[in-house]
């Protein structure tokens, strides 16, 4: 045979390789009104970039399933490709084949692709929709050697973006993958997530769930904060991936692409001063306030669906990539609860780890109080606030809009956590509480005391909300500036143009015990 | 039926309906004040208010129920 042959022969066998499970299980997956890994690799990434490496990858097992049994690629796909122009890695698995079950050759696939991600320092992405381990391959106590995806997860953090799209099922040990990931878009009605699915609930602790019950993509988009976004069809799922990594560096050594802006940096938004309410009691929607002063009032919120009262969402300003983290009046007053601040500590370090730099939008009648709080560890998860605040090194521009009060002041970057500017719109009330709070502590007594004590209340109540007043912060120099509402997009980029050689240097450690 | 529970823990100042009257989904139906700010209860569906389970005073947990709708 000559070498024109061999090559034909082996075009051949690829050809029928890119055919995955075989038509019969392709319409299956489109029935599912899923696509096939293949289809959504090539939405991915721009055409003709990708190079798939290890097609002829097959499985090796003795087991008697798995007997004349054909796995193409061995039911993963990997390889590279470009997005926007930058390289980025991908390991997808195929439905199609096996159910997607990650094989002994297929995880060496993977494996071999996260390490190239790693060792060239560029995003990895999987596309999950994968039935687990291949159990005719996996059961028994070879177990042993397995978990060095996590591992190199773990390694891989906060060095390179990782992406990890659940487009469909994601059980046992695959959860983990997303659990560690940076970005975990789910497909509504198609992705599942859960350390075990419903049979194993069943036997383990006799529990009667379905899938999508137990963890389909509005139990982690909206309840246990698992997943980022819960986007409709495969279609969007990819354009999510590739919308998130427009705002990322390739690695944590790369600065976030900053592009050119159409939008007039020094625009004024007269608009601003009529969506907050003069009553400070009163809510409104903080992201009216984010979608006027962004460029071109676009902003991609993670985590839109949980934890609600507090805003986490990437835009440009001035074609500079900003992390915004923003207290939402509208639910729960934006009040910080044991969710905003997972979501926010998890966010702000998202942030710090790739150089993004951080806007926080100040609205905040504080941390949660009361047993029921308590009994959840609010203090827990403030301190991890407030550890993730103190912790990030990158350019923090803090503009407090209204509400300022207590540790929710700290947290959003008040003046001790290094804003590199900390301004204040007029009207805002800094504080450790409120007046009705601080008099019924400090003034108890008196009040008791007193033959009118609800006269008392009122009268020292107005005594202490007139010392609440931005003013009396920035007369002593602890904010920078009052500024007209109006001007707060263009505070904000001069604020960011200025901080971004910020080098900041701290004591060495190994790493701080980090309160989680 | 159906019950219109409060996302915070609170005091009521207000109580904007009545028994028997009828309620869209997201309209307001009770106002809680908590943690410096007012915090409106919406329904979350259509129907008619059966009973109205706090008052004006009443301190709430979250997750309690402040109506009853049909």
């Amino acid at each position: 045979m000559d070498l024109k042959e061999r090559a034909a022969r082996l075009n051949e066998r690829k050809e029928k390789i890119m055919g995955m499970g075989g038509p019969e299980k392709i319409a299956g997956q489109h029935a599912m009104n899923k696509l096939t890994a293949r289809e959504r690799i090539d939405l991915l990434f721009e055409p003709g970039t990708f190079v798939e490496m290890g097609i002829l990858a097959h499985h090796h097992s003795s087991h008697p399933g798995m007997k004349n049994k054909e796995t193409p690629a061995d039911g993963v796909i990997a390889g590279y490709g470009k997005i926007d122009g930058r390289l980025a890695c991908v390991a997808a698995y195929d439905y199609t084949v096996m159910a997607g079950s990650m094989g002994e050759s297929g995880e060496k696939k993977v494996g071999r692709i996260r390490q190239w991600a790693l060792k060239h320092r560029v995003p990895m992405i999987w596309l999950i929709d994968s039935a687990g381990a291949r159990i005719q391959e996996a059961v028994g106590s070879m177990f042993a050697v397995s978990g060095s995806l996590f591992f190199e997860e773990v390694v891989m953090s906060g060095v390179i973006p990782q992406v990890c799209a659940v487009m469909g099922p994601g059980a046992a040990g695959t959860a983990y993958i997303p659990a560690l990931a940076d970005f975990v878009p789910m497909v509504k009605d198609k992705s599942f997530l859960a350390l075990g699915g419903p049979p194993l609930v069943k036997a383990m602790i006799g529990e009667d769930v379905d899938e999508n019950t137990l963890g389909g993509s509005k139990v982690h988009c909206e309840t246990s904060g698992v997943g980022d976004l819960e986007v409709e069809n495969d279609q969007d799922c990819i354009s999510a991936v590739k919308e998130y990594l427009s705002y990322f560096p390739s690695h944590n050594r790369e600065s976030p692409p900053a592009i050119a802006s159409a939008d007039d940096p020094d625009r004024y938004v007269e608009e601003l001063l009529n969506i907050v309410p003069g009553d400070q009691r009163k809510r409104y929607n903080m992201l009216q306030v984010i979608e006027k002063i962004v460029d071109g009032g676009r902003f991609f919120q993670l985590k839109p669906g949980w934890a609600k009262n507090i805003i986490t969402c990437l835009a440009r300003m001035n074609g500079m990539v900003v992390g915004i983290l923003a207290n939402q009046p509208m639910v729960q007053g934006g009040v910080l609860d044991i969710n905003a601040a997972d979501k926010s500590a998890r966010f702000i370090n998202l942030c710090d780890a790739f150089n993004i730099p951080l806007v926080f939008l100040m609205d905040v009648p504080g941390f949660m109080i009361g047993s029921a709080v308590e009994k959840q560890g609010i203090i827990r998860h403030g301190a991890k606030m407030l550890y993730a605040v103190s912790e990030a090194t990158v350019p923090k521009i803090t503009v407090v809009l209204r509400k300022a009060y207590g540790a929710g002041y700290y947290v959003m970057c008040g003046r001790a956590f290094e804003p590199d500017l900390i301004v204040a719109w007029p009207g805002a009330e800094i504080s450790v509480m409120g007046p009705e709070g601080a008099v019924n502590i400090v003034f108890r007594k008196q009040i008791e005391a007193s033959p009118d004590p609800k006269t008392a209340r009122e009268m020292m109540i107005g005594e202490v909300r007139k010392l609440i007043d931005p003013e009396i912060a920035a007369s002593h120099a602890y904010v920078d500036d009052i500024i007209d509402p109006g001007d707060t997009r263009r505070v904000i980029i001069r604020g960011l143009e200025m901080a971004k050689n910020k080098e900041i240097h701290r004591p060495w450690k190994k790493h701080g015990v980090v309160p989680v | 039926m159906f019950q219109v529970l409060s996302d915070i823990a609170g005091v009521v100042i207000q109580v904007l309906v009545a028994e028997g009257d009828e309620v869209a989904r997201g309209s307001e139906v009770v106002i809680l004040e908590s943690m410096k700010m007012e915090h409106p209860i919406e329904s979350g569906d259509p129907g008619r208010v059966a009973k109205i389970l706090v008052a004006e005073g009443d301190f709430v947990e979250e997750g309690q129920a402040v109506l009853e709708v049909e």
